[in-house]
């Protein structure tokens, strides 16, 4: 089942969190909101879930055409999963499954054997056959987390929210499990919102990516689309590293027609071509400053010599062998004129 | 440039201060033996000049003519009516401040709400002021010159009066209507029982909401939003997820509140009119007692409140130990 949220607007006092925020999850998808800390997030997240009130008459969620914005939390039909996990401390982890069909009441409420079997299925289902029995505390952050999964799935919710769930995980079980959970979204195809400020994570596992700053959104689109042809300069920083190359660039950037009054151009370290000064071509002059070769790509620092700044390059480690570079050793820079790669925007000069 | 100098110069200080020593052993830790042994002496002495030597002298003067005297000093009428009215006190005002403990702590700590400084600044009304201020209080609420004396606030009651006085004539809990009756007619606060209730609630309502509201803190909101997006109601939360979250640390407020209500003399001193096997609590007899030179009585009646505090300091410990443990 779809989500939409169209035009939702929260403010704590005179404080907009959100403002007219709308997106869309299409059934079956994973669809990753993307954001810096505090750009509202969390907020979202909640009020589609219902556990907070956008403000009146902002606007509207839908799951599939239904519209859920005046339904509370437990009639949505939303499962979430919290960043801290938020499992019952006092239960174990078969009873923290079973929560959801335990308190239901009259003739919604499984049999006890039925909750029991259900449970059972849903371990296997995550990985945790074994496990039943313990507490959260005598699990890892990882397993706690594939827990709190487990029990929102119990309900079979007809929406997944997901509030930054390996947030709290460190480094390499992260990677393992956003794999995982890729690998699980397509067994089981719930529809899912997953929250992260990680974007690496976001590109990797996502259908598609909602990018979310200060309340507003950015960009929408597919992980590559949002890498290769980001729309604001918010998400060509945000999202890998990038040269913000400040006038004047005529040498470094050719084939576009640059108003002169504004004068910052996004162009990604392995977007800038490198070559020797002696090759005939145009080009800006830099000084090589700083060469780290370690791993299949090799960042080279450069001082423009016009003192505009230093540029950041990457290169293929074979080509970077080849050129036989030394710290000091003057090169001629510009960006690569390949369409999709040329990620030229511009904008009015950054704040700082 | 200036801050980062002096910041500099304080790592540079607690650096000193924990270097690690050749023994390997962190200075910090070393400190000199004569030291700890002089604080700890200390530490002690004051413990046992200030805790200990009263505790055995209570115990010892009551038991100063035997064990057959000391039993016998609680068939007393007088002290068996106040060790009723103790218990009976406590038995009203415990479970009233855990309820409004609990609802305080749950709306201080799971709600935002605008006031929410005043309500957590007022719990602590009782600690601030002097007991004895909190019984006048209610003097002058109720007192004869009060905001609401006793006479007119039985016109305010004679409804009620009139309502139960149908009821125990239709021999509907005919006792307990008829006494209920003739309280409503005249009602008693002050020099009475309600009076002792109120001061007494009064004086122990901030243990409860006290240590429930920073434990509850601690543990945040996400467990009962978790239930709700489950489909527990409100009452399903608090009863399946707040309560046992909270269990040992209410329990620690309710033998505080106990403690407090059963001990509590200032306060209750002033409201009660301090007549025999009417309004005398355990505290207040015992006072009484000293006063008519009834030393070995007196001291009896207090060993039982030094029991209590004994009872209490024993749950303390263990349900510290059991919250550490977990
Ligand atoms: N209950 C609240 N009261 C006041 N401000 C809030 C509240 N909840 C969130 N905010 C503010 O709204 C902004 C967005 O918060 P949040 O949605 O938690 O961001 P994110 O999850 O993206 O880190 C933050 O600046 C935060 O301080
Ligand atoms: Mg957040």
């Amino acid at each position: 089942m779809s989500i939409t949220a169209s035009h939702i607007s929260k403010t704590f006092g005179d404080f907009a969190a959100l403002d007219k925020v709308s997106l869309h999850v299409p059934a079956g998808k994973l669809v990753a909101l993307l954001g810096p800390s505090g750009s509202g997030k969390t907020t979202l997240l909640r009020i589609i879930a219902g556990l907070e009130m956008a403000d009146e008459g902002s606007g509207h969620i839908l799951f599939g055409n239904e519209d859920v914005s005046l339904l509370p939390p437990g009639k949505r039909g939303v499962g979430f999963v919290f960043q801290h996990y938020a499992l019952f401390r006092h239960l174990s982890v078969a009873e923290n499954i079973a929560f959801g069909l335990r308190i239901r009441k009259g003739p919604e409420r499984p049999s006890k054997a039925t909750i029991t079997s259900r449970v059972q299925e849903l371990l296997a289902l995550v990985q945790l056959e074994h496990l039943g029995k313990r507490y959260p505390t005598q699990l890892s952050g990882g397993q706690r987390q594939r827990v709190a999964l487990a029990r929102a799935l119990a309900v079979q919710p007809k929406v997944l929210l997901l509030d930054e769930p390996f947030g709290a995980l460190d480094a390499k079980v992260r990677r393992d499990l956003r794999r995982w959970l890729r690998n699980f979204h397509d067994g089981i195809h719930i529809t899912t919102l997953f929250v992260t400020h990680d974007q690496e994570e976001a590109l990797e596992i996502a259908d598609d990516v909602v990018i979310l700053n200060s309340g507003r959104v950015e960009q929408v689109g597919s992980p590559q689309e949002v890498y290769d042809r980001p729309a604001t300069p918010f998400v060509h920083k945000f999202l890998g590293n990038v040269n913000q190359i400040l006038l004047p660039w005529e040498g470094i950037i050719q084939g576009t027609k640059v108003p002169v009054e504004e004068n910052v151009a996004f162009v990604r370290p392995h977007d800038i071509e490198l070559l020797r000064p002696e090759t005939a071509q145009p080009g800006a002059l830099a000084t090589v400053l700083d060469l780290h070769a370690a791993g299949p790509i090799a960042k080279i620092a450069a001082k423009r010599t016009d003192g505009r700044g230093i540029i950041d390059i990457e290169l293929p480690r074979a080509y970077f062998d080849q050129l036989n570079l030394r710290e000091g050793d003057t090169i001629l820079l510009r960006a690569r004129l390949e369409p999709v790669c040329q990620t030229i925007l511009v904008t009015k000069p950054p704040m700082t | 440039m200036k801050t980062k100098n002096k910041k500099s110069s304080e790592t540079g200080f607690f650096a000193t201060l924990f270097t690690v020593s050749n023994s390997g052993e962190p200075q910090a830790r070393r400190d000199p033996t004569w030291m700890r042994i002089l604080l700890s002496i200390i530490a002690f002495s004051f413990l046992f000049g200030f805790l200990f030597v009263p505790l055995i002298a209570v115990f010892s003067e009551a038991l100063s003519n035997g064990w057959r005297v000391y039993c016998a000093l609680f068939i007393q009428e007088d002290a068996l009516a106040a060790l009723r009215l103790s218990l009976l006190t406590a038995a009203i005002a415990v479970p009233a401040n855990v309820l409004f403990g609990v609802a305080a702590a749950w709306a201080i700590t799971k709600f935002d709400f605008k006031g929410k400084s005043i309500l957590v600044t007022l719990i602590d009304l009782p600690f601030a002021i002097s007991p004895v201020i909190a019984g006048l209080v209610f003097v002058l609420i109720f007192g004869r010159h009060g905001w609401l004396p006793e006479q007119e606030l039985g016109n305010f009651l004679a409804p009620l009066a009139a309502l139960s006085r149908k009821a125990a004539d239709a021999g509907f809990f005919e006792d307990i209507f008829r006494a209920l009756t003739s309280w409503l007619d005249e009602p008693r606060i002050i020099f009475g029982v309600p009076g002792i209730v109120l001061a007494t609630i009064f004086v122990s309502f901030p243990f409860v909401a006290r240590e429930l509201v920073p434990l509850m803190q601690s543990q945040g909101r996400d467990e009962e939003y978790a239930a709700i997006t489950l489909g527990a109601n409100g009452w399903q939360t608090f009863w399946r997820v707040t309560l046992p979250n909270i269990k040992w640390g209410l329990f620690y407020g309710i033998i505080l509140c106990n403690a407090r209500a059963m001990g509590e003399f200032g306060a209750v001193s002033v409201v009660s009119g301090k007549i025999r096997s009417e309004t005398n609590t355990l505290p207040l007899h015992v006072e009484i007692l000293y006063n008519e030179y009834n030393s070995a009585a007196a001291f009896a009646v207090a060993s039982l409140l030094a029991m209590l505090a004994i009872v209490t300091l024993g749950l303390k410990s263990f349900v510290e130990w059991k919250t550490t443990r977990t």
